[in-house]
């Protein structure tokens, strides 16, 4: 794949890029700032941006406004944004526009390559991708009178790796269960919450996620 | 004893220049009874150089709080008119006493006939300068008082605009701590939680390699090299938090330490005799880190000069750094802000002279009482 990458420090940047490579993408640009990768993507529009949430000048949330502008001048690209702390809001800004091919982990989620790369393709493919502990704080500060008190613990756990981004197979896989049996839990977390049922996977999760983080 | 010198002499020349006041006084009041509003500017105009005079040589009275009020200086000036003359008569005492008692030391060779007739003389004039002396401090406190009174501020204003000042430094402290954190914030941001990501991919990386082999290796090697980078970025944070030697060895130790650190070459000359309190060193500390870190930093200095006194009799420490760098410092940045604020809080004052084309000097005052 190719790829962009924008964090303000030079030593992950570098990590990111020898990572990368090892696996055999390509790093189109690497850059320090919003401007810049903004420059970046417009001169040559990658299959996927890795973006830092906190770039300079004022170190907040920089990266999520340029991976937002992005997204409203090019639709469908896929961004990636890597976040220091967890943050409910900026999942939920991600999702408010077309839910595909989004992404938003905790930085220090690069740590676990396998996971991280597997990420980084399935934003690439047009999946999305949802850290867990992100899924977590907001299943958690969900408030809603709580349908989702009504869960067993067997669909809390498939809510929690759908809300991921994971496909049905990948959490049958991951329960050890049978894909039908993953099916039956989602159409009855889909009840119990009252969602219309749809098909493709990041609108499940779109759905999901907007319920929680409303 | 050149103190006390010192003092007296002021307070002689308060008393005198008190006297001296007294004809325009009394022309000012003779004005503003026939021509109200050009004897009211000159009253005020005259209130308030009385008001210097006595806050410079007599002392005892607070900074003002306003500007003079016609009316008050009018009746100010009508009420110190005897205060003035009987100050003028304290002197003239005063000097007499002198002439008489000096009697004593020159007039053997003159008198040695008559020393039972001039004795008492030397000895009266001996005790009319002590009177006078003592009379002085009087009429010193009278006039501050009278100050006090018709020009204030008064008890109640002083205590006011102390609350004032306390309020000001207290926001100040707390923007400080704030600000403070914030940078702690950014400092494990942006350093050692960097460095410890970018060690944890590398670490992957060398586990995906398999871990062995030559590349595998490699890794693994540069993994150790960031770890002991990181830990060596986590010592300089911490050190910033709070400078652990400056409980455990003390101010003197502590800035030696930070002398050691500087990539200038820092001279410290350190003339306190004993160790000030914990407060009053921290900000001392943390004045001096600064200077240096922005020396380093912004002026392009050579060498950076740090001198702190603390003399016997003196309220307070002073701290000055100086750098020979390119000058231009805003004392409105960041650091030097929060420096300001903190010296304000113990009571004390930051002051940055910079001059485009340097030298910068950065001084702090900070009281140990």
């Amino acid at each position: 794949m190719r790829v962009i990458l924008a964090d303000d420090s030079t030593l992950l940047r570098e990590g990111l890029i020898r990572l990368l490579a090892d696996e055999g993408h390509e790093v189109t640009a690497a850059v320090g700032d919003g401007d810049a990768l903004l420059a970046a993507v417009g001169q040559d529009p990658p299959d996927v941006a890795v973006i830092d949430v906190r770039m300079p000048p004022t170190h907040t949330d920089e990266g999520l406004r340029a991976a937002l502008e992005i997204r409203r001048r090019r639709p469908g690209t896929p961004v990636l944004v890597l976040s220091q702390y967890v943050e409910g809001r900026y999942a939920a800004e991600l999702l408010s526009g077309e839910p595909s091919g989004v992404g938003y982990l905790l930085k220090d989620r690069v740590v676990d390559v396998e996971e991280f790369l597997h990420a980084l393709e399935r934003v690439a493919a047009g999946g999305t991708a949802f850290d867990p502990e992100v899924v977590r704080r907001l299943l958690a500060r969900s408030s809603h009178g709580d349908p989702l008190a009504r869960l067993t613990p067997r669909e809390h756990e498939v809510l929690h790796l759908m809300a991921q981004g994971h496909t049905n197979a990948a959490i049958a896989g991951r329960l050890w269960v049978s894909r039908s049996a993953v099916e039956k839990h989602i159409n009855a977390i889909f009840d119990k919450l009252g969602l219309p049922r749809t098909g493709g996977y990041s609108r499940r999760v779109l759905a999901v996620l907007r319920y929680l983080g409303s | 004893m050149r103190h006390a010198l010192h003092r007296w002499t002021r307070m002689a020349a308060g008393l005198a220049a008190g006297a001296a006041t007294v004809p325009p006084a009394l022309a000012v009041l003779a004005l503003a009874a026939l021509r109200p509003r050009a004897g009211r500017a000159a009253a005020v105009r005259l209130a308030t150089g009385e008001r210097h005079r006595v806050e410079r040589l007599l002392g005892g009275v607070p900074p003002a709080a306003g500007p003079v009020p016609p009316r008050a200086a009018l009746r100010y000036l009508a009420a110190r008119l005897p205060l003035g003359l009987l100050g003028a008569l304290v002197l003239v005492s005063a000097l007499v006493g002198a002439a008489y008692a000096s009697l004593l030391v020159w007039g053997w060779p003159f008198y040695y006939d008559r020393w039972h007739l001039v004795m008492p003389s030397g000895v009266g004039g001996s005790f009319l300068l002590f009177l006078a002396a003592c009379a002085a401090y009087a009429v010193a406190a009278f006039e501050a008082a009278l100050v006090r009174r018709f020009l204030g501020p008064t008890r109640r204003q002083a205590l006011e605009r102390r609350i004032e000042e306390l309020a000001e430094s207290r926001a100040g402290v707390v923007a400080a701590v704030h600000e403070e954190r914030r940078r702690i914030e950014r400092d494990l941001h942006d350093g050692v939680q960097q460095r410890l990501v970018a060690l944890g991919m590398l670490l992957g990386r060398a586990r995906r390699h398999g871990g062995t082999g030559p590349g595998g290796d490699d890794l693994i090697h540069q993994a150790q090299q960031q770890t002991r980078q990181a830990l060596a970025e986590l010592r300089d944070v911490a050190w910033r938090v709070y400078p652990a030697l400056l409980d455990e060895a003390g101010l003197r130790a502590a800035l030696e330490a930070v002398a050691e650190r500087s990539p200038l070459p820092v001279g410290l000359d350190y003339r306190v005799p004993a160790e000030p309190p914990r407060d009053v060193a921290a900000v001392a500390y943390f004045v001096v880190s600064e200077a240096i870190t922005n020396a380093v930093k912004h002026s392009g200095a050579r060498r950076v000069d740090v001198r702190l006194d603390l003399p016997d009799d003196a309220p307070a420490l002073t701290v000055r750094v100086r750098d020979d760098g390119r000058g231009g410092a805003d004392p409105a940045g960041g650091g030097l802000t929060g420096l300001a604020r903190r010296a304000a809080a113990l009571d004390g004052r930051l002051g940055v002279r910079s001059p485009p084309g340097g030298p910068t000097v950065i001084s702090a005052e900070l009281p140990c009482a």
